[in-house]
Parts: C-alpha cells; structure tokens; sequence
C-alpha cells in the first residue's frame, strides 16, 4: 500500500490547534475517530506515548512522525497534521515541529507500515516541498499536493 | 517446441493484490506446465533508512525485522497452500535487501520467462514512480511482466481450476 492511497482530505487538520506533545497527538487521533478509522481512542493514544517514551519521532527540520502498532486499528491509518508556527514536540535538533504524520499499524501490517514511513522519510528530505506543505491552507491542498495526482 | 513460459516468477509482499497475482501465477502455471517461483523480499533497506532518518530507534529495527521473517513465512506458506492445492508444486524463497534489486537478482538466477506482479493502486503520484519498488522491478528484469488485475475474475479462474 502507498503512501498516496491514505492520504484523504478528511485526515488531515490544517492548521492544528494544540500546543504541546500529547495535545497534538490527541488531535490528530480525533481527526482519526471523526474520519471514521479509529475507535478506540485511549489505546491507540497509549500505544503512541508508549513508543514517543522510548525516543521522541520528533525529528529534524520540522518533522514528526508519531507512530505505533496497535491492534486498534485494522489497517494502515495515517492522520497528518500542519502547525505553521510550530509546537514543542521534544524534537531531536530542539526546535518546534510543524508538519505531523502520525500513523497507526496493526501488528500483522509491518511490511506495509515500513514501506509508507519510508515513503515519508523520503518525501520530507525536500525542504522546498515541506515549505509547500507549510504554506497549505486547507486539507485538500495538502491531499493534492501528496498525490500529485496525474 | 515448448511454450513461452516456462518459469513463472511470482513477487509476494503481503497484499491483496500479490495474492490474488499468485493466484493467476497458479491457473497459468497449471495451464503452461511451467514452473512456479514465489519470492517474498524482506526489504531491509527501507528498515535501515528509517534507522537513518530516525524515525526508528534500534529496537525497532529489530523489532519489524522479526515481524518481517514471520511475514514472509506467513506469505510465502500461502503461495504453497495456493499452489498445492490445485496440483502445482511451488519454489519458495525468502530474500532480504533492496526490493527491486533482490527481485530482478532472483529473476535472472532462475532464468524466469515471466514476473507477475499485483495491480498497481490507481492513484500514484509522479513522485512516487520513482521510488515504489514494484515499479522499479518491472523496469529492472530482463524478463517479461504481466500485471494482474481484476480480482474477481481471477478468483472464479482459480476457484475453476481442478484440483
């Protein structure tokens, strides 16, 4: 499964409210719930500060890419959030993180959820492009320009 | 003269879609007389760029490799169950690197005539061409490739397929 096959409007949050490191991953799992792909929300948002305790996804240059896998979920699910001014997500460079990709596996989907973390590994390595992304004003911009459908 | 196809190279990676090309691999396998091949490539490239990038910490890695091993004991047990059941003998092998290279290594070293691959999701992005390792692989074997599609159709082949 590609990346470009989860990424729907309903998704994804522009711009996200919150201000801190739970409070964006509790808003991106809402986005989750009310786009009908998760249901059980406290075990998902466990298994997801389980894994920040281990090491913070708080990455470089803006990025973070929350992620876990739960039995929550039946399928690969990815929710997307933007924060042009940024919140403190205990990055490794110490700097705010904007762009968030939080994605949820079920445990028997590794090879898929690896195959879309690297495609987001990959794609965020174009600071032009994050700064693309940054610059969406809406869920359908950011799905149009992740698609880049032909 | 014998036929065009002979060794039929089936990639397996765990989706719908692979099975349901295994699942054709069979019915033309059976159909051809030709010798069926399953591969499934345990891609342990990706596991180390996500290392790299640190978006996986070492435990992780090893952690997904391990989920990795069992999926590809799982799916490639499920090619065997496939095959077996219509009368047609499978070989399987597991590999790990670079999907696309490992792919077109083991196509090379079995001499296969002919790759099948799953469909492809309709939506891709021009980005994505150049990075999604099915893609890479057709362009990459020296042999032909034959996408499968139309899940329904396939299964009704199979399912008509004697035992």
């Amino acid at each position: 499964m590609a990346l470009v096959d989860l990424v729907k409007p309903e998704i994804i949050k522009v711009p996200l409210e919150s201000k801190s490191k739970q409070a964006v991953i509790r808003e991106l799992l809402q986005v989750l719930v009310d786009a009908g792909k998760l249901n059980d929300f406290d075990a998902a948002y466990d298994a997801l500060l389980a894994r920040e305790a281990k090491g913070s996804t708080g990455l470089e240059a803006g990025i973070a890419v929350p992620h876990a896998k739960t039995d929550t979920v039946s399928t690969l699910t990815l929710a997307i959030g933007i924060a042009p001014e940024g919140i403190d997500f205990r990055a490794l460079d110490g700097n705010p993180s904007n762009l968030f990709f939080l994605m949820l596996a079920p445990p028997n989907q590794s090879g898929p959820h690896i195959e879309a973390l690297s495609e987001i590994a990959r794609i965020t390595q174009s600071k032009t492009f994050c700064k693309m992304l940054l610059r969406a004003q809406s869920p359908e911009e950011v799905a149009e320009l992740l698609t880049e459908e032909e | 003269m014998e036929g065009p196809i002979r060794r039929i190279l089936i990639y397996v990676d765990g989706t719908e879609e692979a099975i349901t090309a295994a699942q054709y691999a069979v019915c033309l396998a059976k159909s051809t007389s030709a010798e069926l091949y399953a591969l499934y490539v345990i891609n342990t490239r990706a596991l180390n760029d996500l290392v790299k990038a640190r978006i996986f910490l070492d435990s992780e890695e090893e952690e997904y490799h391990h989920d990795l091993e069992s999926d590809a004991e799982r799916y490639l047990k499920h090619v065997d169950k496939l095959s077996s059941r219509k009368g047609v003998s499978a070989s399987l092998e597991k590999r790990s690197g670079t999907v696309h290279q490992e792919i077109k290594k083991y196509a090379e070293e079995v001499d296969a005539d002919l790759l099948l691959i799953g469909e492809l999701s309709h939506v891709r992005s021009r980005r994505d061409e150049f990075y999604h390792e099915t893609e890479r692989a057709m362009r990459l074997v020296h042999c032909s490739v034959l996408m499968v599609k139309d899940e329904e159709r396939v299964w009704d082949l199979y399912d008509a397929l004697p035992e």
